[in-house]
């Protein structure tokens, strides 16, 4: 069977607007992601037993199952309380939801690694609880939240080729719209995954080149080889 | 002394686990004193000065700054606790000096010195950094403003952590084991520091499980034992004539192993 | 339309009963992953350079596509090539794959941290190769992947659900099969979520179960 790579030329446009497709829903997801995960996190560290079992029994929800039923849950969920959306919106919103468990727990691990003393001499000074965490706790964990960022970025950016299955056009869906058109799966899915790889590999380096200049001079508490080797790797988040 | 204490500590108790930590306490304060607080470890003297601001909540008991009730009142017969608001802008009254000084390694010197000023008493910047410096000049930070906690020595970020609670105008300053962190070779700057502070005018409470050092700077001393105070007086009343067997025992022992000549008060 | 907690009851039983194809074959691939992730670590170690790049090679790519593209290739591609599959087989194939490679990087890393001292050791009391991987490596590095492989035994049974995208008929595609008849997709959905759930609970709880054992022996 032979290789035609006109019909990836041909297509490359197509392609072009499924890369810039997963792109954007891939940082939107992670905004809001990590803003739902910030809620969640500060909740798990309200005072009491319940606050953490909640978030618990939340995480253990959303990773006991897989993303494309959730994706399914809030796709077809929201037309039940009334809700139409866009499907891309949909995506967005089910891939930020399903890695809000994620970042919660990066974000909960980052400041319960800070020693306690630091939010008890900001509040030693009156400074209100909120007033600590913006001012000394938040820009200090800053640092250590970019190494399982650039994690959850890769694993968002493979997650998003799920949403092709409730149409919404990122690269997957159009790959397979090519495929569709052309019968020429080679060639298509060659493109797609050679596609999907660079941007995972160009991701990679830009991870560790923004490590290193986050700099981890004075507040270092993390392994740093671990990391690295994690990040030139594409690895899948802990469980 | 006629006037009224600056700072008054009634009935505190306060429980870890079932274990008394502090065991119903009164400690009165007076302008200008300066309180070596002492006693073996674990008997409570840290938790005492984290009551004092409020960072632990105490089981029982009240705590009035300048005759203001703090943490909890009493309406009537009834006990309140006073909203988060209230006693976040009464803490600053109370500086706390940590053990492990807890500086904001994200910040500069000055930094940490202003931080506070602005966020909580809302002082313009200007003001606090004018007040920064001045706290800078006092303690010899001068050199060091825009420099980061990491590169000072240990004797130097106490300083720093000393002006952050300064920097707040409190009535009374709280040093947690302030000789504990450093080289034994720097106590003796420590202990001039406090001297100078006390000097000043700065109410003071020195908790130190080093005796010889807390005599040297104090004119009163309480001796904690298992959450209890067991000895409060004037200086050189507790030291000769103390009013509890078990008092007299712990100042004695240390008065033998103290590394400090009490009559020379200086180094032995 | 309100949610109906006596639907959602009432279709569990045929979704637990399609629920069998998922586990059966997460088992079967974690099974293939395991040895083959066994494998392939002891011929990492042999250090053959080109073999090692080619490796290295296909773990970069596996590990930077998406695992819906893979099962895509298996499916599409292949046939193409002359190694026509069915949906099952293929998706078997791409999952186990991925497992493979991820497997063997947490075997790698492990590695790495086992005592160098324990293999020389058994070399001079004059064990073969063979019985150094068998009896000293081997049995350390599962005890010390024993969590990273429960987490990745979830991973493969939530990859079986993408199968349903290939035709395979597993809980989801059933659930979407009754949803598309009853016009209630929410109450299917949430059905086949918690059988993923209660799946996945399962063998998080025997794989602590195992840990614990395993601790108790020792190092």
């Amino acid at each position: 069977m032979a290789f035609d790579p006109h019909l990836i030329v041909e297509y490359a446009p197509l392609l072009g607007e499924g890369l810039w497709m997963t792109l954007r829903i891939v940082v939107a997801a992670f905004i809001v992601g990590y803003a739902l995960g910030l809620i969640v996190a500060l909740v798990s560290l309200l005072p009491g037993r319940l606050p953490r079992a909640g978030v618990a029994l939340y995480g253990t929800i959303l990773r006991g199952v897989p993303f494309i039923i959730v994706l399914f849950c809030v796709y077809y969920g929201l037309p039940f309380a009334g809700i139409r959306l866009p499907a891309f919106v949909v995506g967005t919103l089910a891939l930020a939801i399903f890695n809000s468990a994620y970042y919660a727990e990066i974000i909960r691990a980052a400041i319960v690694a800070l020693p306690r003393g630091q939010f008890e001499s900001a509040r030693a000074v009156g400074m209100s609880p909120a007033q600590a965490m913006w001012h000394i706790i938040g820009p200090q964990i800053l640092r250590s939240l970019v190494p399982p960022s650039t994690n959850m970025t890769l694993t968002m950016i493979k997650e998003s080729s799920v949403l092709s299955s409730i149409t919404v056009g990122e690269l997957t869906y159009q790959g397979l719209v090519m495929q569709g058109n052309t019968y020429a799966p080679i060639e298509c899915f060659v493109a797609v995954g050679g596609i999907y790889w660079g941007v995972c590999a160009v991701v990679s380096w830009l991870s560790v080149r923004l490590e290193r200049r986050v700099g981890l001079a004075q507040a270092a508490q993390i392994n740093r080889n671990r990391l690295a080797a994690s990040f030139l790797s594409f690895e899948r988040p802990r469980s | 002394m006629t006037e009224a204490p600056i700072l008054s500590v009634s009935g505190l108790t306060k429980s870890f686990r079932g274990r008394r930590a502090v065991d119903d306490v009164y400690l009165d304060v007076y302008k200008g004193e300066v309180i070596a607080l002492i006693g073996p470890s674990g008997c409570g003297k840290s938790t005492l000065l984290r009551c004092m601001t409020w960072l632990e909540q105490p089981d029982d008991g009240f705590i009035t700054i300048e005759g203001q009730p703090f943490g909890r009142e009493r309406r009537g017969n009834v006990i309140v606790h006073q909203s988060r608001r209230t006693v976040d802008a009464l803490r600053p009254k109370v500086g706390l000096v940590f053990q492990q000084l807890n500086l904001w390694p994200h910040l500069t010197v000055l930094e940490n010195v202003v931080r506070a000023q602005t966020v909580v008493l809302r002082r313009s910047r200007h003001e606090a950094i004018a007040r920064a410096d001045g706290l800078f000049a006092t303690l010899g930070l001068s050199a060091k403003a825009d420099a980061f906690p990491y590169t000072l020595s240990g004797g130097q970020r106490q300083r720093v952590a000393i002006a952050r609670a300064l920097a707040m105008d409190p009535i009374v300053m709280l040093f947690d084991e302030p000789t504990s962190a450093l080289d034994p070779e720097l106590v003796g700057d420590v202990l001039s520091l406090l001297r100078q502070l006390a000097s000043s005018g700065v109410t003071m409470i020195v908790v130190t499980h080093e005796v010889g050092f807390a005599i040297s700077v104090a004119d009163r001393i309480a001796v904690m034992d298992h959450g209890k105070i067991i000895e409060d007086g004037p200086k050189t009343q507790v030291l000769d004539n103390p009013s509890s067997e078990r008092g007299a025992r712990y100042l004695a022992h240390f008065a033998r192993t103290t590394s400090y000549d009490i009559a020379r008060e200086e180094p032995v | 339309m309100a949610f109906q907690l006596a639907y959602l009851w009432s279709v569990l039983p045929k979704l637990v009963a399609a629920s069998l194809i998922n586990l059966q074959l997460a088992l079967l691939i974690a099974l293939i992953a395991l040895v083959a992730a066994t494998l392939l670590t002891i011929v990492r170690v042999m250090k053959i350079r080109a073999i090692n790049m080619s490796i290295n090679l296909v773990i970069s790519l596996v590990r930077g596509t998406p695992l819906l593209i893979q099962i895509f290739i298996c499916y599409y591609v292949l046939p193409s090539i002359g190694l026509d599959l069915s949906p099952i087989q293929a998706g078997v194939l791409a999952i186990s794959i991925n497992s493979t490679i991820f497997i063997a990087e947490t075997m790698r890393g492990s590695l790495q941290t086992i005592d160098p001292g324990q293999i020389e050791a058994a070399t001079a009391l004059g064990l073969a190769r063979g019985p150094i991987w068998h009896r000293v490596i081997l049995p350390q590095l599962f005890r010390q992947i024993l969590p990273m492989l429960v987490n990745e035994m979830t991973v493969i049974v939530k990859g079986t659900a993408l199968l349903s995208v290939i035709t395979v008929i597993d809980v989801l595609r059933t659930a979407q099969q009754i949803a598309s008849a009853s016009f209630r997709p929410f109450e299917t959905l949430i059905g086949a979520a918690i059988v993923f759930l209660f799946i996945n609970t399962v063998f998080i709880v025997l794989g602590s179960a195992l840990e614990h054992r395993l601790a108790g022996r020792g190092a």
